[in-house]
């Protein structure tokens, strides 16, 4: 394997990805729109699987000559697209800004904005999804907004792993065929549902052909040689739209497909492959045994897909933008970990996409390794060289510490435990069979405190947005604020379930998904929709924001205000008022006297990890909108800038509206004074059940650490990373000049990768505040 | 006053990459009986604890000017400094400071406080590294180190001792049974060389080594010496080296260290200039392969 080389092809394809333009697409709202318009009477499901059927029917298409791997929603390579359905108000509101914003910008078309006004937005207004959000309960989901923000109000979740392995045993055909069999003895209420399959499984077989047509045409019209890849590449389009992939480049090809088809039908962020290296390795292994493979050609045809995974970008509305900056799809691709016996796994495969990721660097897929006490030594030592040429990738994931939580919390089966993927940027799921809804709300706890320690009301603004349970200076002892903190975090956690159940009840109405529901167990036998819970699994996710400043602050008021009383509480409460002005010497103390999280100092890290555990247990009184469990994670994809806009001050010595601490369980950046393994004793003492939806924790080293004898003493750290039972660890490898040159001549770094928070992004394309804040990071392995 | 076997320690490192193998957490113990012109640690030489005033961290508040009833803060025109006086009891002084700019340059710790220190990251050293005791000189606490590296043992934590050997054989002897890795300075085998680098003559250590490198203690022994440019980074004195040690013990584990100018910013906080020029790079890695090249030559067979 070390001689595979990074073929010409594949460079070309990856330059024409990383300059391409990105425009605003209004080509499926058009036939979105047209569809509901000749289908008004019908049920929502038939006119969702018939806006999908029509789009695979009509929307244009294009290929590259050099690509093994073809299929796209656009035919501008990374087009966002507008989707009138689940929110097209924000569209109208936002459209002229869309190449002007400052994160995730888009050019847009003079002539498309006047469409989409008169034939599109005139139609939708009042009637999508996100209208009708607004009017239900906008209102309230609004107040509550600085404390608790709610996810997907105008697009559909995601977040979901299909059943692969069954789209490539059967294929749509077969899937098809299955449906009409249980529309023949289905009951009233199911049988709009199997219809539904039907038409986007008949759209599906269209837009295969659709691909095999338009490359014969274009080997014809420019006489290309029948022994051209490109041949090959419409063959496998018609045959798999015809029957299960039989070989392994038609493999690929079929998983692609049902990506971009996935992300047609729902235009939502993260459909994940999961675990490729596993349910690929039957096709691989069996055209190398059959001599028609070899590992090059295998590269080559996933360095295709890997190129793909990049040309899928999603549309946002500028505030979601912002906590989800530099488009974090969410291909999630995860390799190694354990089997169905729990013995440890790997394969070919996996060394080769981690060669692809080494050749290509790109943001996608977002590459996570799984390890475990028993993988092997080779497979960590690969991943750590693929780290160190900095695209922060891969990732990785602890079994040790995320099988067990999810047997014992979430009553997941042990097989499906085992056999866990990852969606987005670190959350967890089973795979095939779950709607997680893992990005339900973000809870910024910080901002609870903030309201406890003043009167209910907001820092910034003066506006009471709280409980009124006092302030600093009426709370006796450490306890009493303890107890008042408890309340107010009790208060939110009930309004934004509230919200929350609003939420599913409109995507339930609005967004069915029929597509989607054939490559989720369960659904297809039931005949419901995914959405409405047909899945065997349905959680939901809340996201607990963040956990360090909070220990650091909780630290500085109980050591400095109630035990040591070298700072006022009057002080204190006027200090935050003032965000520090004119009080330096309460600023320096609290910055220099009291130990902060992450320093391997129990008691502080332990402050941050009772309150996550209360957040978590009263969670579990709770059940969603499906009947399924709600669950914890701590991970903020790129939300801590945001929600720390948010919050004033904090008795950490944080100052008003600068950022939280990045990750979910890292750090405050530049607090963490004991390295790496202080670090990583300090986050496991925060408990794996506590991020059953997904942990981040960052760290950045520079990029001379890696040598060989680097890699070795890096492989020793992970491995007591498995042992701590951390969830989740991730890497930027950079050197803080690079990125500030790359602020400064950002045409000369368009290439270049950062690992945001779970996922990785082209380090140009993020807000300035945001690479502030990577900057601003920790740094390691100094020499 | 503290008990006899607290150690005097002026920094601990976690995480450390290049005092071992795997991961390590170096133990830095005050007091050093050589005075290399070059030292890295200078702020480690004097066995004394010292009180001190960071500038860096000093927000001159005036907070221990107030209460400056021993005249030991002097305010000079940019900032302050701090007076060490026998008979002055700091604490009130430590205790006023917001920034913590006024403390002790070293602290004393127990063998039990430093062994829970160093058991914090017992689960990675579990799969590579150890404790690492440095200085300074830490033979100089030889009560101490004995001690300690014991209780190490127990824990099955690995140890290693890095020691410039300016200590009495006698004294050595005493620690070698606890140490699972010794490593011992030769920076230069001229004896005037040496006088004038380090202000002793390098008998002692002479001996020492050829006491360790025939002891049944050889294998665990690695000899270093460390490039100091225009001072022990010269052909004569790799050669030399590499053909004394190579021919008491053959297979000698022998490392060359690469000068690191890291050093120069520590004497700037300090106050003291730097005794080197301060502008000389670290050797290339065509540079080390020459040296490199010179040991072998001249017998290495084991170079780390």
């Amino acid at each position: 394997m070390n001689t595979l080389i990074l073929s010409e092809r594949i460079e070309n394809l990856k330059e024409k990805a990383i300059h391409a333009d990105r425009y605003a697409s209004i080509e499926q709202a058009r036939i979105i729109t047209n569809t509901y318009k000749k289908f008004p009477n019908e049920p929502r499901i038939i006119q969702r699987g018939l806006s999908l059927k029509a789009a695979l029917e009509q929307l244009s298409i294009s290929v590259d000559k050099d690509e093994l791997i073809v299929g796209n929603r656009t035919v501008g390579i990374r087009d966002g697209v507008v989707f009138p359905e689940s929110g097209s108000n924000w569209v109208n509101n936002e459209f002229e800004t869309l190449p002007t914003r400052p994160q995730d910008k888009f050019k847009v078309k003079k002539e498309d904005i006047k469409e989409f006004r008169n034939d599109i937005y005139s139609f939708w207004n009042e009637k999508s999804m996100e209208d009708i959000i607004n009017k239900r309960y906008g209102k309230r989901i609004n107040e509550i907004s600085k404390v608790v923000k709610i996810n997907q109000k105008d697009h559909a979740q995601g977040h979901i792993c299909p059943n692969t392995e069954m789209w490539l045993q059967k294929g749509p055909k077969k899937i098809k065929e299955e449906a009409i069999i249980k529309l023949k003895e289905a009951s009233d209420e199911t049988k709009d549902f199997y219809k539904a399959v039907i038409d986007v499984m008949d759209g599906t077989i269209t837009f295969m052909n659709r691909y095999h047509d338009y490359i014969m045409n274009l080997i014809e019209e420019e006489n290309i040689s029948k022994d051209n890849d490109l041949y090959q590449v419409a063959l496998n389009c018609k045959n798999i739209s015809e029957r299960a992939p039989e070989t392994f480049h038609e493999a690929v090809q079929s998983v692609w497909f049902l990506f971009t088809i996935l992300h047609m039908e729902s235009n939502a962020s993260s459909f994940s492959p999961g675990r490729m290296d596993k349910y690929l390795y039957p096709f691989y292994k069996k055209d190398i045994d059959n001599g028609i493979l070899n590992n090059q050609k295998a590269l080559e045809i996933i360095e295709s897909f890997w190129i793909k995974c990049n040309e899928i970008v999603y549309l946002r509305n500028k505030h979601s933008a912002k906590f989800f900056a530099g488009f974090p799809i969410g291909f999630n691709v995860a390799i190694g970990g354990v089997d169905e016996n729990g013995d440890a796994y790997e394969n070919e495969l996996s060394y080769l996409m981690l060669i692809a990721q080494e050749h290509l660097g790109l943001p996608q897929p977002n590459l996570s390794v799984r390890l475990h006490k028993n993988t092997s030594d080779k497979l960590p030592k690969k991943a750590i060289q693929v780290v160190s040429k900095g695209s922060g990738m891969p990732q990785f994931f602890n079994d040790e510490a995320i099988i067990n939580p999810l047997i014992n919390n979430l009553e997941i089966d042990e097989k499906d435990a085992r056999d866990y993927a990852i969606v987005g940027c670190v959350e967890l799921t089973t795979q095939g069979n779950n709607l997680g809804w893992s990005d339900a709300a973000m809870f910024n706890l910080n901002k609870a405190l903030e309201l406890t320690l003043n009167n209910g009301k907001c820092l910034l603004t003066g506006e009471k947005i709280g409980l009124d349970l006092g302030n600093l200076t009426t709370y006796d002892s450490f306890e009493d604020l303890e107890e008042a903190y408890k309340k107010q975090v009790s208060y939110f956690i009930d309004e934004m379930i509230k919200a929350c159940e609003v939420v599913e009840q409109a995507h339930q109405e609005c967004l069915p998904t029929p597509f989607l529901s054939t490559v989720i167990d369960n659904c297809i036998e039931k005949g419901i929709d995914v959405t409405a819970g047909g899945a065997k699994y349905n959680l939901s996710g809340i996201q607990m924001i963040q956990v360090a400043n909070l220990a650091d602050s909780f630290a500085v008021i109980k050591q400095l205000i109630y035990d040591e009383k070298k700072i006022s509480k009057e002080e204190m409460l006027n200090a935050l008022i003032d965000n520090y002005e004119g009080h330096d010497i309460t600023k320096v103390m609290v910055e220099n006297l009291v130990p902060k999280y992450g320093n391997d100092v129990k008691w502080v890290d332990e402050l941050g990890a009772k309150w996550a555990e209360y957040f978590n247990d009263k969670l579990k009184s709770f059940t969603n909108y499906r009947g399924g469990k709600y669950h914890t994670g701590m991970y903020t994809v790129s939300a801590h800038v945001p929600m720390g806009e948010n919050v004033g001050a904090t008795p950490d010595g944080r100052l008003a509206k600068t950022p939280l601490a990045d990750g979910g369980m890292s750090p405050v950046y530049g607090r963490d004074m004991e390295g790496p393994t202080a670090v990583l004793n300090s986050v496991s003492r925060l408990k794996c059940e506590l991020t059953t939806n997904g942990g981040l924790l960052n760290m950045k080293f520079l990029p001379e650490f890696f040598s060989d004898e680097g890699i070795d003493k890096f492989s020793i750290m992970m491995r007591a990373f498995v042992d701590l039972e951390i969830p989740h660890i991730q890497f930027n490898v950079v050197r803080k000049s690079d990125l500030t040159e790359a602020q400064k001549y950002p045409e000369k770094y368009k290439g270049l990768t950062i690992r945001v928070a779970g996922y990785t992004a082209y380090f140009t394309e993020l807000a300035t505040e945001l690479q502030n804040e990577i900057i601003a990071r920790t740094s390691y392995g100094e020499i | 006053m503290e008990k006899s076997k607290d150690a005097l320690v002026f920094s601990i490192k976690r995480f450390a990459l290049h005092d071992g193998n795997g991961l390590r957490t170096t133990i830095f113990l005050k007091g050093c009986n050589l005075s290399c012109v070059w030292c890295h640690n200078p702020e480690g030489i004097e066995l004394e604890r010292k009180i001190q005033l960071s500038k860096k961290k000093c927000i001159n508040c005036n907070r221990c000017v107030e209460i400056d009833t021993d005249n030991v803060i002097v305010q000079k025109e940019k900032y302050k400094e701090i007076i060490n006086k026998i008979d002055v009891d700091y604490k009130k002084y430590i205790d006023v400071c917001p920034s913590g700019a006024i403390d002790y340059d070293s602290k004393y710790y127990t063998s039990e406080e430093l062994l829970e220190i160093v058991l914090k990251d017992k689960v990675f050293f579990k799969h590579g590294g150890g404790v690492t005791l440095s200085g300074g000189e830490a033979l100089l606490q030889l009560d101490f180190v004995i001690d300690f590296l014991k209780k190490c043992n127990e824990n099955n934590i690995n140890t290693a001792l890095e020691t410039a050997l300016n200590i009495s054989t006698d004294k050595l002897k005493k620690v070698l049974p606890y140490v699972n890795t010794l490593y011992c300075d030769l920076k230069e085998i001229d004896l005037d060389k040496h006088y004038r680098f380090t202000g002793v003559k390098n008998k002692l250590i002479l001996k020492n080594i050829e006491y360790l490198l025939t002891s049944k203690f050889a294998e665990n022994i690695i000899i270093r010496t460390p490039l100091i440019p225009n001072h022990t980074a010269t052909k004569e004195n790799i050669s030399k080296i590499s053909r004394y040690i190579s021919d008491i013990y053959p297979q000698v584990k022998y490392e060359l260290l690469n000068y690191n100018p890291l050093g120069i910013s520590k004497y700037i906080d300090l106050g003291k200039k730097y005794p080197l020029k301060d502008n000389i790079p670290m050797f290339s890695k065509i540079e080390m392969e020459e040296f490199k090249d010179i040991a072998r030559l001249n017998g290495i067979t084991n170079l780390i």
